[in-house]
């Protein structure tokens, strides 16, 4: 499923003294299979935009097509979209509320009208993609569980509903680097599962750099890149007109060629780094 | 959750806002005594016109007082329906087993749903121009004496500003939850009565587990400065009485005294001035 955006802009509390424009003009496509990155400073439209993606915000001015759905007609059909759409939210495990855990991750399914045998087996594969084991820890409450594995099971929770695209959010906030980088494995790997496209938004650039195919750049709400992590932060200087950093690895990268150790690869993750500095020693 | 008017600071700047809290305070209750006052129809047009110039010096769009008002429509239907339909008065126009409307009947009912409008209006003003934190730090200096009677006032005060600060935080947080909730397919608005207060269910828990989290933080960093209310605390903001308060005060005390001067129909001094008017 595509997604195109076209001319989107949306004002918070129009003509009031609390308005503030969010987003202004924003048109990217997003093809199925990408892993979209979205970036940007605080304030930057980011989160504006991604609920703009399964019409959790009513479209102001502009038009969405996803696939054949267009969500700036009058009354678009909701639990389609949102069923579509997966959206996870920054800190989802505060979003837990169900006695046990198997309630919280059928919740989702049941909205969207799988019935009682349908909604299980969903969820204990969405378990199963997570890390989790359904009839390990199905029967307690969430609130029993470790922060690591609340955000997991959260993540079932969206999944569970079996989403063509899964929108993420912040999704390594407030996590340590281990889980981090557990979290966004998980989402590479669910590419192989029915999740066709991911968009994450983050402004962790080490992150983009490595997940990511595509990334698009906001600055307070206009979209002023449209591109991949490579040309991106190799051979650009939008990011130096923001307020974001580069990934650690074109730092070190560009400290290297300051001091005349110049190496020929992209360097958007370690290994790669590490390849380009070894072909260089040999 | 946007609809939150009632207690909404509208941030501007202009000469109420840069009034005294203590003294809003005070002309909030003054303000409230004179709505009690006001009797005849004159005297209410007086408090009306208190309201809109207080409004227009406060520079409050008229839309923002409507809107006050939008938040207590049930009540206010409710208070008038009930005042036509059961007051007691003497010319019945229409009368059905216990009810009967009578013309004393709609004149009180229109009085009393203006009396609540006024008052909300008048109120919310005060709320529309003072921020949370400077309206408690009014309140607590008006409760001073109180501490004499060892009442712990500044406890109180830091305990109402730190609600009054909450609002807005977990307003965003039932947001928050409520999109959250929508993306996995929850609806709010759809079925019947029993089935939309158990779709509460999914927002109530989380909002309650991090309301309890937050108070926790909360209580951790008061503690970890060291709070503990000792009694000289000084304020980076020093409220003082100033002239813009007095001319506020003058204000009001004129509109109360034209209030019962109205009701009293100026104690005949109409007729006073029409004797002696034939000396101009």
């Amino acid at each position: 499923m595509q997604i195109v955006i076209q001319n989107l802009s949306y004002v918070y509390s129009p003509k009031t003294p609390f308005e503030k424009v969010a987003l202004d003009n924003v048109s990217f496509t997003v093809n199925e299979g990408d892993t979209l990155g979205i970036v940007g400073a605080t304030g930057s439209g980011k989160s504006t935009l991604s609920r703009h993606l399964n019409a959790l915000i009513r479209i102001q001015s502009g038009k969405i097509l996803l696939g054949d759905i267009d969500l700036s007609q009058k009354k678009p059909d909701l639990k389609e979209v949102r069923k579509k759409v997966g959206m996870l939210f920054q800190f989802p495990e505060y979003q837990l509320f169900a006695d046990t855990v198997r309630k919280d991750v059928e919740f989702g399914p049941k909205n969207f009208g799988m019935n009682e045998a349908e909604a299980a087996k969903s969820a204990a594969e969405a378990m199963r993609l997570v890390g989790l084991d359904m009839g390990e820890i199905g029967e307690k409450s969430p609130f029993e569980l470790s922060g690591g594995q609340m955000r997991r099971v959260a993540i079932a929770g969206v999944i569970a509903s079996r989403p063509e695209v899964l929108v993420l959010d912040e999704p390594t906030a407030g996590l340590d680097p281990a889980g981090k980088r557990e979290i966004l494995e998980l989402v590479t790997a669910l590419k192989s599962s029915f999740v066709k496209t991911v968009v994450i938004i983050s402004h962790n650039m080490d992150e983009i750099a490595e997940y990511c195919n595509r990334v698009v750049v906001l600055d307070e709400g206009k979209l002023i890149a449209d591109t991949t992590p490579a040309i991106l932060f190799n051979d650009s200087d939008i990011i130096d007109n923001t307020e974001l950093d580069y990934p650690h690895t074109i730092k070190i990268k560009r400290m290297l060629a300051a001091r005349g150790f110049v190496i020929d690869t992209p360097a958007l993750t370690v290994k790669e780094l590490a390849a380009g500095v070894a072909r260089r020693l040999k | 959750m946007k609809d939150m008017t009632l207690g909404q600071y509208y941030p501007t700047d202009s000469f109420t806002h840069r009034m005294d809290p203590r003294a809003k305070l005070v002309l909030v209750i003054a303000f409230i005594v004179m709505v009690f006052l006001a009797e005849s129809f004159l005297s209410y047009f007086a408090v009306i016109v208190c309201v809109v110039s207080a409004a227009l010096v406060s520079r409050i769009p008229l839309s923002k007082m409507l809107k006050s008002i939008k938040a207590i429509i049930m009540l206010l239907i409710f208070t008038g329906i009930l005042n036509l339909l059961f007051y007691n008065g003497e010319t019945v126009l229409w009368s059905w087993w216990r009810i009967k409307i009578s013309v004393e009947g709609i004149i009180f009912s229109i009085k009393m749903v203006l009396r609540l409008v006024l008052l909300v209006m008048g109120t919310t003003l005060l709320t529309y121009t003072t921020t949370p934190t400077s309206l408690t730090d009014g309140m607590e200096s008006l409760l001073t004496p109180l501490k004499y009677i060892k009442v712990p006032v500044h406890d109180i005060a830091v305990i109402m500003s730190i609600a009054l600060r909450f609002i807005p935080i977990l307003s965003e947080e039932v947001d928050k939850i409520m999109m959250a909730q929508k993306a996995r397919g929850a609806s709010f608005d759809t079925g019947g009565l029993l089935s939309r207060a158990k779709a509460l269910l999914p927002i109530l828990i989380p909002l309650f587990v991090s309301a309890f989290r937050r108070a926790d933080e909360l209580a951790l960093a008061l503690d970890a400065r060291c709070y503990n209310a000792t009694p000289n605390r000084t304020r980076y903001k020093v409220m003082k009485f100033g002239l813009r308060d007095l001319a506020g005060a003058i204000g009001m005390a004129a509109f109360i005294v034209l209030v019962v001067a109205l009701n009293n129909n100026f104690w005949g001094a109409y007729e006073t001035v029409q004797s002696v008017w034939w000396l101009f």
